[in-house]
C-alpha cells in the first residue's frame, strides 16, 4: 500500500503519444516544463522515427524516476511497442491508462487493466 | 455507481466463498464502469482528433501544421492531478466519499490549478511552483480541496473567458464558501485570470486561433477532467480488489486443506479403533 507522501506530490499528467494525442491533451493544460537546468517535459511526441529504446526510458522516467507523476497516459499503440514493460508495471503510482489515438483506435483486447480482469477469471 | 455492492470484509467473514462471490460482484460493478468510461474516452479522443484535423485542414498560409512546432518550451500545466485517500474503516467498511457509493481508496482528480501553494516539492521545479503559486502552486490533496479549486477556478472561467468547452462545461453551484473574502482576493484573482489568459494552451497557436481549434481543447479538457481521473481511480480500486480476490482464493484454499486433513485425521482415529476392537 502506498504511503500518503507516495501520492501527495503526485500532481501531474504524463503522457507518451503521437503528435495529435500530445496536442490535444497539452491544450487541455496538462504540459509542464520543469525549470533549467533540467527542462523536464512531462510528454513525449513519438513518430515513425522514434526508437523503442526511447519510449522505453520515457516510460521508466515517468513511471520510476519523477515522484510528481499521478497519471501517466500512453497511445496503446505504442504501448505495444514496449508490452512488457507496460504489462509488467503494476504500482498504483503512477497509474498507467493507455489511450486510443487517431490512426489506432482502442483493442480492449490488449488493454492492461482488461488483461488483469482476464488473468483474475483464470483465462 | 451507488448500486455497487459494498466490498465485504474478508478477515471477519467465516464464509470464504461467499466473501468472493461479494467481492468478484463488486469487481464486476467497477469492470462495468470502467468499460462505459473507456467508450466516452474513445468518443471523446475522436471528437478532439477530428476537430485538430479540421483546424489542420482550414488552417490559414504559413500554418503547417496545429503540433509541436508551436509547443511553448516553458509551458506550465494549468491543470494538475489531485490525489485524496479514504482509509478503510474498523470492521472493513469502505467510506462512502464524494456520494460515491463504496468509495475507493484512492481518488484521482484534474481540476485547474489554483489556489495558494503549499506542500513540499518532490521534484526539481520548486522554483517553478512558487513562481506560479498566484494562479496554482500545486494540487488539491483531497477532496474538500478539489472541489473548492475547481468552485472557484470555473467562476473565473465564467467571468473572464471561454476556454473551449462551450457548452459542455460542467458548471458547479457556486457555494458561499467558495467565495473570496474580501477585494484583494477579488484583484488577486482578476490578475490571476489575465495570467491564466496568458497561459491558456491555445495562445501557442496565435491569438486568432481557429473554431476547431478551441472545440479540440473542450473536447480535451472534458476527458481530462471528468473520464481520465475516474479511470486511474478505478484502476487502482479494481487492483486492490483483485489483491483481496486472490488473498481470499488463499485463505479457502488453505481452509479446505486444513478441513481435509482433520478429516483424514479423525478417520485414521476411527481406523486404530477399529484395529485395536478387532
Amino acid at each position: 500500500m502506498a504511503s500518503q507522501t507516495d501520492f501527495r506530490d503526485r500532481q501531474f499528467l504524463a503522457v507518451i503519444g503521437d503528435e495529435d494525442s500530445v496536442t490535444g491533451l497539452l491544450l487541455a493544460g496538462i504540459g509542464h516544463v520543469t525549470p533549467p537546468p533540467d527542462n523536464q517535459k512531462n510528454f513525449l511526441v513519438v513518430d515513425n522515427k522514434t526508437d523503442t529504446a526511447a519510449i522505453e526510458a520515457a516510460f521508466e522516467r515517468y513511471t520510476t524516476e519523477r515522484k510528481d507523476i499521478g497519471i501517466v497516459l500512453i497511445n496503446q499503440h505504442i504501448a505495444d511497442k514496449i508490452r512488457h514493460r507496460v504489462d509488467t508495471y503494476t504500482q498504483a503510482f503512477p497509474t498507467v491508462l493507455e489511450i486510443p489515438s487517431k490512426d489506432h483506435p482502442y483493442d480492449p483486447e490488449k488493454d492492461s487493466v482488461l488483461r488483469r480482469v482476464r488473468r483474475l477469471f483464470g483465462e | 455507481m451507488s448500486s455497487q455492492p459494498p466490498p465485504p470484509d474478508v478477515d471477519a467473514d467465516p464464509n470464504p466463498t461467499e466473501t468472493i462471490s461479494r467481492l468478484l460482484q463488486h469487481y464486476l460493478a467497477l469492470l462495468d464502469e470502467y468499460t462505459a468510461l473507456r467508450s466516452t474516452l474513445n468518443t471523446l479522443q475522436t471528437r478532439v482528433f477530428q476537430s485538430l484535423a479540421r483546424a489542420n485542414f482550414a488552417a490559414e498560409r504559413g500554418v503547417r501544421r496545429y503540433g509541436q512546432d508551436y509547443y511553448d518550451e516553458r509551458m506550465q500545466a494549468s491543470r494538475r492531478v489531485g490525489i485524496s485517500f479514504s482509509s478503510t474503516a474498523e470492521g472493513g467498511e469502505w467510506e462512502e466519499e464524494d456520494g460515491v457509493g463504496g468509495g475507493p481508496v484512492f481518488t484521482f482528480r484534474v481540476c485547474p490549478a489554483s489556489g495558494p501553494k503549499a506542500g513540499p516539492s518532490s521534484g526539481g521545479d520548486k522554483d517553478d511552483r512558487e513562481e506560479t503559486g498566484s494562479e496554482g502552486g500545486r494540487g488539491p490533496t483531497s477532496i474538500d480541496d478539489a472541489k473548492d479549486l475547481s468552485g472557484s477556478e470555473e467562476t473565473k472561467l465564467e467571468s473572464t473567458e471561454d476556454d473551449g468547452r462551450g457548452n459542455e462545461t460542467k458548471k458547479q453551484p457556486l457555494l458561499p464558501d467558495d467565495l473570496p473574502a474580501d477585494d484583494a482576493d477579488h484583484k488577486q484573482s482578476s490578475s490571476s485570470s489575465s495570467r491564466k489568459k496568458a497561459a491558456d494552451p491555445l495562445r501557442w497557436f496565435g491569438i486568432l486561433t481557429p473554431l476547431p481549434l478551441r472545440q479540440a481543447q473542450g473536447h480535451a479538457i472534458q476527458a481530462v477532467e471528468d473520464v481520465i481521473p475516474r479511470l486511474a481511480t478505478l484502476s487502482v480500486e479494481m487492483g486492490l480488489v483483485e489483491l483481496e480476490v486472490r488473498r481470499a482464493r488463499k485463505r479457502r484454499a488453505k481452509a479446505e486443506k486444513a478441513e481435509e486433513r482433520k478429516k483424514l485425521a479423525e478417520l485414521e482415529n476411527w481406523m486404530d479403533k477399529v484395529d485395536v476392537g478387532a
